[in-house]
């Protein structure tokens, strides 16, 4: 497989179907963490596209310096998108996004199986949702990076400024909680 | 009587011990095993950007260059 290195390579030299493949290559563990993290559909969508386009902007005035870790840096713009909506919402005073209900499962199509499976697999699927929801902004964030985005301790560190320690302690309050919130809501693997 | 080294489990070498993709310090604290229901339960949620928003984006790139 070719290195995410040599795609942006070719790209800067004109090949422009390499960053589609980029974006073909990463584009769920991106989505995965915008969408989980912000829980607003169009919002996270927007941030989506402009974090590619940010990914662009800075590859093509030579801002990219490879150290190997493509997802990490994309990741770490990602996380400053949202950091900014999020400062701007704060200076508008507005109250935050929280219609995460609006259907965001689009996930594996269920159209294979009978219609009480899919109402396990939905519900689940909400609850799983709800209980990430329920999270302190921190430790939601290390639970996404590190579960939907795949990133190692050090990176998440250095994406959240934190030292690797703090991670995953974040990490470690975040199994707690949500354990804790399993039992409040009785969520388990099978419908209730 | 057989020799110990065929019937006694065999020892692995440093070398042979795979850690591709383990992320060791979080081996290390033990969250796997510990936490292995809770895991479990993330595994069912798997977000993907729809069709649609993806080849808008490629659109708007091939727009952009």
């Amino acid at each position: 497989m070719i290195s995410d290195y040599e795609l942006i390579m070719r790209f800067i030299k004109g090949e422009q179907s390499c960053f589609e493949k980029l974006i073909h290559r990463h584009k769920n563990k991106v989505f995965a963490y915008i969408s989980l993290y912000i829980r607003d559909q169009a919002l996270a969508e927007d941030i989506f596209q402009d974090t590619f386009l940010k990914v662009i902007q800075s590859v093509k005035s030579g801002k990219y310096s490879d150290n190997g870790k493509f997802i990490s840096w994309v990741m770490r713009i990602s996380h400053n998108l949202i950091i900014d909506h999020f400062r701007r919402i704060k200076q508008m005073n507005t109250v935050s996004n929280d219609n995460y209900d609006s259907d965001l499962f689009n996930s594996k199509s269920f159209a294979e199986n009978n219609i009480e499976d899919d109402m396990i697999k939905r519900q689940i699927q909400k609850d799983v949702r709800n209980m990430i929801s329920h999270l302190p902004d921190d430790q939601r964030e290390v639970v996404i990076l590190r579960h939907y985005a795949g990133l190692s301790f050090k990176e998440i560190a250095d994406i959240t400024d934190v030292s690797i320690n703090t991670a995953l302690g974040r990490m470690r309050y975040a199994l707690i909680n949500m354990r804790r919130i399993m039992a409040e809501k009785k969520i388990s693997l099978t419908l209730n | 009587m057989k020799p110990m080294g065929l019937i006694s489990t065999p020892f692995i070498t440093y070398q042979g011990i795979n850690v591709k993709n383990i992320d060791l310090i979080e081996d290390a604290w033990g969250f796997n095993s510990e936490f292995c229901d809770v895991l479990d339960l993330l595994r069912h949620v798997k977000p993907v950007p729809e069709k649609s928003l993806t080849m808008n984006l490629i659109e708007k790139i091939r727009k952009k260059i």
